[in-house]
């Protein structure tokens, strides 16, 4: 205390000091930062919605009226919303998030399971016409969402992905469906599916919009009161959680299991890309990161505006800010440098160039799992609260 | 052989019997029956936290991988199923602790408990379960229940009012130990030149009421982390000290205050809080009740005429095991000086060194297996084995990482029927640093052993300063 005393006695003395200027109240930049992050991911969402519709016509209108001219428009509809919802996977916040997240409202899985997948859960529902069951839009979700539409969509083989335990090839219900019956009750399964998908995207819109729950009000109040965001800093937490998908499902899951660096026993494992009819794993990927660019530098174009990296230089760390931004410039480039449309032709003819984007994601997430978060002060993903000390 | 060392003080001349004069003395009981009941009721509340946040489950049953302290990886994991039952077994315990019934059983069935919980997982380590599981060990060989228990009162031939002075001694020695190891841990660069990680910590707390806005100025960190350390490293002085014992006391419920309402530290300041409780006079207790009662309170005066027996070969026995046991408290904190470099960064001799809030430390690892004989590789993220809180603390410590990557060579090697070579690609970020390799990269930790030795496959600490953050406020004020 003595010691105390004599450092608190040396602290008042007379000297002029150059300090910085006190706060003065203005706007805090990681409040600034959530607040655009929340119009970000409300303007993803409302997107979204007329793509969700479009679809939703689209896939009635094959139903309806079967030709080339009509499957190529499901078709077309379908990479439309999935180039809108593949941007929005990295914004899985509040009402997208999962129910254990603050705010969480599930709809993300709804919508967009992967990497949860069951092709034969979904085949299945074709041969018992589950999908006409007034309770189907709370069936298991691996038979819902754009996973099902994706094969429903595009997947034109007659063979099964069930095994011989399953019911319908045990009793034989899959072969005796006709080609013409198989087609016609995925076309009806598609419409069900993308009008439960257009319900979903609505309920997104309606979750985050002022004159609906207004989550994007919760999430720019994060603070005292806020009884989701009782403070700015589980608020960052949660954008950060999100942050992490390039992790979990784009390092992770879209590209190492495909590479064969894990869960593969093979040279390549195509058939664990993310995208297994419509060959657009490729540009899920790219639409990923940008996602990943609109909350890391901001939602503007050129990704003008608030983003974590202005709260990283606004705190002095500038060094990590252009660490991360190039990671991703760098990602992004070994995606444009694979030549080939999809990364299942790129596996089998240049496997090379789609490690190069592994390394590259690697790197991105190098930076969010120890320079970002430490600066920040941020807990990564399932954090627990406890003694720590 | 005894001798008398005369009436509770100091009659004999030989430096000798003078000691054990000292060491016997008698003191009153009452503090440490004090101390008793609150360790006790902590250990309770731990419990009780435990079981109501779910970390039972997300803590012990869930991993799928258990990290051993080294040497210790014969002990047992239990069946998850059992694991609230041990978790609800330690909370019994502390009311039985607390209350003093069956207190010889019960305090080294809590030591046992409390240990093993610890010896489950060393990524669980925390400094204060570490601080409880040695305060247990001690009272162990403390008989607290000769009053204000349970015991006392119904078989009153245990009762006593004194107990010899080495009980509080042992006590005492061991929180000053916690305190004055955790000031000198601060005596680093980073804490005194750099305020980190306190500046870190404290930025991101600017949503707190009231003082909010003032945490991410810079003096504020400064003051904060030489504060800190002046405190963890001279309070015991003033808590030792008569005269100032009450103010000093008054400081730490103040400073546990501040770190419990900014950290989250859960159940530290409160046994903190506890701990300090030993500095005080034996009586205090007695005091504090008559003063609550405004009855007159003149003290609790020694016994006199009591001759002290220094004892024989078995107190000799005792006594050396004191000084064995204060020795290796003294040097285990100590140690990492053997291996030099920044023990921050390669964490050898980290733990049960008190070097408590010290670091903000985050790293990515994956390792990178290689079949010897195919040559084929496999790129394992850690949470194939580990939990995300595990995975965490894995990241940043190097016998974790040597541990993990010893148990993918054998899984490897099992489905392979080929020797493989594990290698780490490990970067870390300390005190906001910007994030460097921490292991060496072509190294096959295959083939590297656990052990105390020094490990040279831990690369050289990153040279630089650790970050800087500015108060972002003041940053847009001024028109960022």
């Amino acid at each position: 205390m003595a010691l105390t005393a004599l450092l608190c006695a040396a602290c008042s003395d007379n000297k002029p000091k150059p300090v910085d200027p006190p706060p003065t109240g203005g706007t805090d930049v990681r409040a600034e930062l959530l607040s655009a992050a929340g119009a970000c991911m409300l303007t993803t969402a409302r997107d979204f919605l007329p793509k969700a519709t479009a679809l939703q016509a689209a896939t009635v209108a094959l139903r309806d009226a079967p030709d080339a001219a009509t499957v190529a428009a499901a078709r077309a509809a379908y990479h439309e919303a999935m180039d809108v919802w593949q941007v929005a996977e990295v914004m899985q916040v509040g009402p997208a998030a999962p129910r254990s997240n603050p705010g969480g409202g599930e709809l993300r899985d709804n919508i967009y399971s992967f990497p949860l997948s069951n092709r034969c859960s979904v085949e299945e529902q074709l041969v018992s016409k589950g999908y006409e069951s007034a309770s189907f839009s709370s069936s298991l979700v691996t038979r819902r969402g754009f996973l099902a539409l994706e094969y429903l969509l595009f997947y034109e083989g007659a063979e099964t992905a069930c095994g011989p335990n399953s019911p319908i090839v045990a009793q034989g219900t899959w072969a005796a469906l006709s080609a013409d019956e198989r087609a016609s009750r995925k076309r009806a399964y598609a419409a069900v599916v993308a009008a439960d998908v257009h319900t979903r995207a609505q309920a997104l819109v309606d979750a985050w919009v002022p004159e609906g729950g207004n989550f994007q009000k919760t999430l720019a109040t994060a603070g005292p009161g806020n009884a989701v965001f009782p403070s700015t800093q589980v608020a960052l937490n949660t954008l950060s959680d999100a942050l992490f998908y390039v992790e979990r499902e784009g390092k992770d899951q879209k590209l190492a299991r495909p590479l064969a660096l894990r869960d593969c026993a093979s040279d390549t494992c195509p058939e664990l890309l993310e995208s297994q009819f419509a060959g657009r794993s490729k540009q899920n990927l790219r639409l990923n990161l940008v996602g990943f660019r609109r909350i890391v530098e901001g939602c503007g174009a050129d990704y003008a505006g608030p983003g974590f990296d202005d709260v990283l230089v606004a705190a002095g760390a500038e060094a990590v800010a252009t660490r991360l931004r190039q990671q991703v410039v760098e990602a992004e480039a070994a995606l444009a440098a694979v030549e080939e449309a999809d990364l299942k032709e790129a596996l089998a003819q240049d496997k090379p160039s789609v490690q190069r984007v592994y390394d590259d994601f690697k790197g991105i997430t190098d930076v969010l799992k120890t320079d970002f978060i430490t600066t920040l002060d941020l807990e990564p993903p399932a954090g627990l609260e406890g003694d720590n000390d | 052989m005894t001798e008398s060392a005369g009436g509770g003080g100091l009659a004999s001349p030989r430096p000798w019997a003078r000691l054990w004069a000292w060491l016997l003395a008698p003191r009153d009981i009452a503090a440490l029956a004090a101390f008793r009941v609150a360790l006790g009721l902590l250990i309770t509340v731990s419990a009780a936290r435990f079981l109501a946040y779910g970390w039972v489950g997300v803590l012990f049953a869930q991993p799928k991988f258990r990290f051993t302290y080294w040497g210790f990886g014969w002990v047992p994991a239990i069946p998850a199923a059992w694991l609230p039952a041990l978790f609800v077994a330690l909370g019994v315990l502390g009311v039985l602790l607390m209350v003093g019934l069956f207190y010889r059983v019960t305090v080294v069935l809590l030591f046992a408990v409390f240990a093993y919980v610890q010896l489950l997982d060393v990524t669980n380590y925390l400094n204060h379960y570490y601080l409880v599981s040695l305060l247990l060990a001690l009272l162990c060989f403390v008989p607290a229940h000769r009053a204000f228990s349970v015991d006392a009162w119904w078989r009153p031939a245990l009762r006593r009012d004194t107990l010899p002075a080495w009980c509080t001694l042992l006590l005492r020695f061991q929180v000053a130990v916690v305190y004055v190891f955790a000031g000198l841990a601060k005596l680093t660069s980073d804490w005194l030149v750099h305020a980190q990680p306190l500046n870190i910590w404290l930025a991101a707390r600017t949503g707190l009421p009231w003082v909010g806005p003032l945490l991410e100025e810079r003096w504020v960190a400064y003051a904060a982390a030489w504060g800190g350390m002046l405190f963890d490293s001279t309070i015991v002085l003033f808590l030792l000290w008569r005269r100032t014992r009450p103010f000093a006391y008054v400081v730490v419920l103040g400073f546990h205050a501040v770190t419990f309402a900014l950290f989250p530290i859960g159940m530290f300041p409160f046994i903190m809080v506890t701990g300090a409780l030993v500095f005080f006079d034996p009586s205090w207790p007695r005091a504090l009740w008559a003063r609550v009662r405004r009855l007159p309170w003149h003290g609790v005066a020694p016994p006199s005429g009591v001759a002290v027996e220094v004892p024989g070969w078995k107190g000799r026995v005792a006594l050396g095991a004191a000084v064995f046991y204060a020795l290796l408290q003294v040097l285990l904190p100590l140690r990492t000086h053997a291996y030099g470099g920044n023990v921050l960064w390669h964490e050898q001799g980290m733990r049960f060194s008190w070097r408590v809030m010290t670091r903000e430390k985050n790293g990515s690892a994956t390792f990178v297996v290689r079949d010897s004989v195919t040559g084929r590789q496999w790129h394992v993220p850690p949470g194939q084995y580990l939990t995300r809180l595990q995975e965490r603390e894995m990241a940043v410590q190097p016998d974790l990482i040597l541990q993990l990557a010893h148990r993918i060579a054998r899984d490897f090697e099992a489905t392979t029927h080929h020797p493989v070579e594990v290698r780490a690609d490990v970067r870390v970020s300390l005190n906001g640093r910007l994030s460097e390799p921490l292991v060496d990269p072509t190294v096959d930790l295959a083939r590297q052993e656990d052990g105390l030795g020094p490990k040279p496959w831990i690369l050289p600490a990153p040279v630089s300063p650790p970050v800087h953050l500015r108060p972002t406020r003041a940053a847009q004020a001024r028109g960022r």
